[in-house]
């Protein structure tokens, strides 16, 4: 499902997907966001200001509006 | 005579049933609102409550929000004043919608939602880590980024 939203925001919205146990970076920026559960999902506008994270599995509803949130 | 007393009587008894039933419904003032309206709701003694996990709220809240996962929204207010107006947010709305919907049926009065969540929140948030402490590897490159932080397992 993130791979159909990341083929369909190409362009717009770049998405990073972190493996936390394979990246040696992964924990770190996870870490960094204060975030303790996977999946987690932090969406960040343009200026790299924080719009919104949210944790756990999601429908497909719920990441596109916040895709759509971002600036 | 004494028939028309009783058709008054039972007239009077019915429209004051009816009054009870039509106050006692509550929820009049209840739905969703803006940015600007949940200040104001706020301002006025509402009760400000985010409905996401620990570790959302942990990365940022509306100032003045009490964090109760939806899961647990029942039961912490069972102690609530069933008067108190009550806003709920989540970070896209989906939750706080249905939070409103659990809170109106346990007989809450006046139950807010913030449909836009606190992804689109224009006012200050607290609690969030600086973005400038992330280094190269957390800028964007001009574009909004979705980080998905997963494993294997």
């Amino acid at each position: 499902m993130v791979d159909r939203l990341k083929t369909e925001y190409e362009g717009i919205v770049e998405f990073r997907l972190i493996n936390v146990e394979a990246d040696p970076q992964g924990s770190a920026l996870m870490a960094q966001y204060n975030a303790q559960y996977v999946p987690t999902f932090v969406f960040l506008n343009s200026d790299g200001s924080q719009s919104t994270i949210v944790v756990g599995a999601q429908s497909e509803d719920v990441l596109r509006s916040a895709l759509d949130a971002l600036k | 005579m004494k028939g028309s007393k009783w058709i008054i009587w039972a007239a009077v008894a019915v429209v004051g049933v009816v009054i009870v039933v039509l106050l006692s419904s509550g929820g009049a003032s209840s739905g969703t609102i803006t940015n600007a309206r949940l200040l104001e709701l706020q301002a006025e003694g509402a009760r400000l409550v985010d409905v996401r996990t620990e570790g959302e709220f942990a990365a940022g809240y509306i100032p003045g929000a009490e964090n109760i996962p939806l899961g647990a929204l029942m039961i912490a207010a069972e102690s609530w004043d069933r008067t108190q107006p009550v806003i709920l947010y989540c970070a896209v709305g989906d939750r706080s919608a249905e939070g409103m919907r659990l809170l109106a049926s346990m007989g809450f009065e006046r139950v807010y939602d913030l449909p836009t969540g606190i992804a689109q929140w224009d006012g200050q948030i607290a609690g969030r880590p600086a973005v400038a402490d992330a280094g190269d590897v957390a800028a964007t490159n001009g574009l909004p980024v979705l980080y998905e932080f997963y494993t294997d397992w």
